[in-house]
C-alpha cells in the first residue's frame, strides 16, 4: 500500500509491483517507479512494450489489476474526478471532435473541467496563429497537435501526460510541438511524461528516463545516472562474459574485438579496469538502444542473476 | 457536461425536428381535409350519435374506402419501422462514434468521470427522445382522430403510433444501439445489431404476445334461425362483430351450434395494453442502459 508521508509533498507519479493484465496476458507487470515532480520523463519502448496501458492506468482510463500507483499521492481508489484533475492528456493522434471549431473545443474544456484556463488557451491559439472559428478537420496535422496540446495545458494539471506526441508530425511541427511542451513545462514547473519509440527526440529533453520492453520496466532513473552507471567496454573477443565487471546489457561481437555495455557502480568499474580494456562512457540513444536490443527480462531476473555471480570484490582477476 | 451533450448531438436533434415538422406537415394536409368532410357528412355524424356506430356501416365504409389508404398504407409500412430508424441512428454513435475516432481518450480524460459522462450525455438524450415520440404521438393522434371515431384505437396500425407504446420503441431501439456500440466499438454495425433484435421483439409482441396481455373476453353471435348469419371478423370488418366501435376482435371460438363465439379485447381496455406494451419496451431500455453504464464503468473499475 502506497502511504504518503505527510512532511513531504508526494512525488508526481510512484507504482509499486503495478500490474495489468488483459485476459491471460500481461501488458505490463511489476512496475516499480518513482517520478519526482518537475521531472521531464521520456517512455521508451517499442509499439506492444505496454507504454499506453502504464499511461491509461495513470490518467485512469484503465484499472491496475495488481499493485499500486499514485499521481501526486492521489491513488487509483480516490474518487475518478480527483484523479483526473491530476493529469493533462495528449493522447497519440490528437483527437478532437472534427466537427467541433478550436472554440467549440475550448467550451468543452471549459465545460468538464473546474480548473480550466480560458485565457491561456486562448492566448496560446492567438501566438500560433490557429483562428479559433477554424474547424477541427480543417486544420493542419500539426496545428491539431497544438490544440490537442492547449487542451491539455489549459486544464492546469501538474503531470501532462504525452502519449506518442509527434510521431505523426512532420519534422517541423515536431520541433515546434516540442519547443512549445519545453516551455510550458519551464513556464510552469510542470512534471511531464513523454511516451516515444523515437529516441533522438528524448534525448536533448528528458532528464529521467524509463525503458518499458514486453511490459517490464528495464531501466528507470535520472538520466545522468543511468549515463554514469554504465560503461561501454572493448575487450579481446576471447574475453568470456564473467570476466567482466557488473551487469551485461549488451554484447556485439567483431572479428576481434568484443563492444559490451555494462552497468556497474562508476567505482566498480575502476577497480575492475584492465590494461587490455578500453572503457567509454555512453550515449543516451545508445544506451536505450541496448535496453531495446535485450530480450525482455523482469527486474528479478536481473537481480537473480546478479545475486547468483560472484561479486567482483571476492573473485581474484587471474590475469 | 448538457453543453456538451447538445453540441454533440446537435445536428440529430435539428434532423429529429425536420422530420417532426414534415410529418405534421403531412398531417395538418391530409388531416384537415379529412376532419372538414368528417364535419360535413351529417349522415355519419348523426348515426354515429344515434347508435354507436351500429346501424350505418354503408355510412363508415364510405368514409373508411376515401381515406383509409392514405391513414393505413403509408402509415404502417412507415411508421412500422421508424421509431427503430430514429431509435438506432441516435444511439448507435453515442459511444461507439467516440471509441472509432479515439475521442474517447479526450472525452474520458477531462475532469469529469465517464460514468457521469455517460449518465449526463443518456439522460438528456432519453429526455429529447421522449419528447420526439410523445410529439410524433400527438401529431398522428390529432391527424388521425376522425378515423378513431369510426375505427376505434385498439387495431394493431392504430394502436402501435397512438398512446404510448411509439415513444418506448423509440427509447428501445436506441437503448439496443447504445449498448450495441459499446460491444462492437463501430457505429453501424451497431445500429444494424440493434434494429434486428428490435424489429423482431417488437414483431413478436405485436403478434404474440399483445393479443393475450389480458384474457380475451367471448361474444356470442345468435343467429337468425333461417337466415345466413354474418361470420366474418378481421380488422377490415367495421364497426366489429361485437357492435361497439373500438373492440379488437382476435378470432372466433367454440361455441354452442346456431351461435358465432368471438374471443376479443374491449375497447377500454385500451391505456391498459398500452402501459403494459410500454413497461415491457421501457424494461428492456433500462436493461440495456443499465448494462452500458456498468459495463463502461467496469472497464475502469
Amino acid at each position: 500500500m502506497i502511504q504518503n508521508d505527510p512532511g513531504t509533498s508526494p512525488p508526481a507519479l510512484r507504482t509499486d509491483q503495478l500490474g495489468r493484465r488483459y485476459g491471460r496476458v500481461w501488458g505490463l507487470r511489476d512496475c516499480t517507479l518513482e517520478v519526482p515532480a518537475g521531472a521531464i520523463t521520456g517512455l521508451v519502448g517499442p509499439n506492444g512494450a505496454g507504454k499506453t496501458t502504464l499511461l491509461e492506468m495513470i490518467i485512469g482510463l484503465l484499472q491496475p489489476t495488481e499493485g499500486q500507483l499514485a499521481v501526486f499521492g492521489e491513488t487509483s481508489h480516490a474518487p475518478m474526478a480527483a484523479r483526473l484533475a491530476r493529469v493533462g492528456y495528449v493522447a497519440q493522434d490528437h483527437p478532437l471532435y472534427r466537427d467541433f471549431t478550436v472554440a467549440d473545443m475550448f467550451h468543452l474544456g471549459r465545460a468538464m473541467n473546474p480548473s480550466w484556463d480560458q485565457e491561456l488557451a486562448q492566448a496560446r491559439m492567438g501566438a500560433l496563429d490557429i483562428p479559433l472559428k477554424r474547424k477541427v478537420k480543417a486544420l493542419s496535422g500539426g496545428q491539431r497537435a497544438q490544440v490537442s496540446l492547449t487542451m491539455a495545458l489549459a486544464k492546469r494539471a501538474p503531470l501532462l501526460v504525452l502519449d506518442e506526441p509527434v510521431s505523426s508530425l512532420d519534422p517541423v511541427a515536431r520541433l515546434e510541438f516540442m519547443r512549445e511542451v519545453m516551455a510550458a513545462a519551464a513556464d510552469t514547473g510542470l512534471t511531464v511524461l513523454i511516451a516515444s519509440h523515437v529516441v533522438s527526440e528524448l534525448e536533448r529533453l528528458c532528464d529521467w528516463l524509463i525503458v518499458l520492453t514486453g511490459g517490464h520496466v528495464q531501466l528507470a532513473g535520472p538520466t545522468d545516472d543511468l549515463i554514469a552507471a554504465h560503461r561501454i567496454l572493448t575487450v579481446p573477443r576471447a574475453t568470456p562474459d564473467a570476466e567482466l565487471p557488473g551487469l551485461i546489457i549488451h554484447r556485439t561481437d567483431s572479428d576481434r574485438h568484443s563492444t559490451v555495455l555494462v552497468r556497474a557502480d562508476p567505482a566498480r568499474l575502476a577497480a575492475r579496469q584492465h590494461p587490455g580494456w578500453q572503457a567509454d562512457p555512453v550515449g543516451f540513444e545508445q544506451l536505450v538502444m541496448a535496453y531495446l536490443q535485450r530480450p525482455s527480462k523482469t527486474a528479478r531476473d536481473d537481480t537473480a542473476q546478479a545475486a547468483a555471480r560472484p561479486g567482483p570484490a571476492t573473485k581474484a582477476v587471474t590475469r | 457536461m448538457i453543453w456538451v451533450s447538445w453540441r454533440q448531438h446537435r445536428s440529430q436533434a435539428i434532423a429529429c425536428l425536420g422530420l417532426l415538422a414534415a410529418l405534421a406537415v403531412y398531417a395538418i394536409v391530409v388531416g384537415t381535409s379529412m376532419r372538414t368532410a368528417f364535419g360535413q357528412d351529417d349522415g355519419l355524424v348523426t348515426c354515429l350519435a344515434r347508435s354507436q356506430g351500429n346501424g350505418c356501416p354503408d355510412a363508415i365504409h364510405a368514409f373508411t374506402d376515401r381515406f383509409g389508404s392514405e391513414v393505413n398504407v403509408a402509415f404502417w409500412s412507415v411508421l412500422l419501422i421508424l421509431p427503430g430508424l430514429i431509435g438506432v441512428l441516435v444511439g448507435g454513435p453515442l459511444i461507439a462514434r467516440e471509441l472509432e475516432f479515439g475521442t474517447w481518450r479526450l472525452a474520458w480524460s477531462q475532469t469529469v468521470s465517464r460514468a457521469r459522462w455517460l449518465t449526463v450525455k443518456l439522460g438528456l438524450v432519453t429526455g429529447g427522445l421522449i419528447v420526439l415520440g410523445a410529439a410524433m404521438t400527438a401529431v398522428i393522434t390529432w391527424y388521425r382522430a376522425p378515423m378513431d371515431r369510426l375505427t376505434g384505437r385498439f387495431l394493431p396500425n392504430i394502436y402501435d403510433f397512438e398512446g404510448l407504446v411509439l415513444t418506448a420503441y423509440i427509447l428501445c431501439a436506441f437503448g439496443f444501439a447504445v449498448l450495441a456500440g459499446l460491444l462492437l466499438r463501430r457505429s453501424i454495425p451497431a445500429m444494424v445489431a440493434a434494429f434486428i433484435p428490435w424489429l423482431a421483439i417488437r414483431l413478436v409482441v405485436e403478434f404474440v404476445l399483445r393479443p393475450h396481455f389480458q384474457a380475451p373476453l367471448t361474444f356470442h353471435q345468435v343467429c337468425p334461425q333461417n337466415g345466413s348469419c354474418f361470420g366474418g371478423y378481421g380488422l377490415g370488418i367495421l364497426p366489429p362483430v361485437t357492435g361497439h366501435i373500438g373492440d379488437w376482435v382476435l378470432g372466433q371460438a367454440a361455441g354452442p351450434a346456431g351461435v358465432n363465439s368471438y374471443l376479443y379485447q374491449p375497447a377500454d381496455r385500451f391505456w391498459t395494453f398500452q402501459s403494459i406494451e410500454a413497461g415491457i419496451f421501457v424494461a428492456l431500455t433500462a436493461t440495456a442502459l443499465g448494462a452500458t453504464i456498468w459495463l463502461l464503468h467496469r472497464r475502469a473499475a
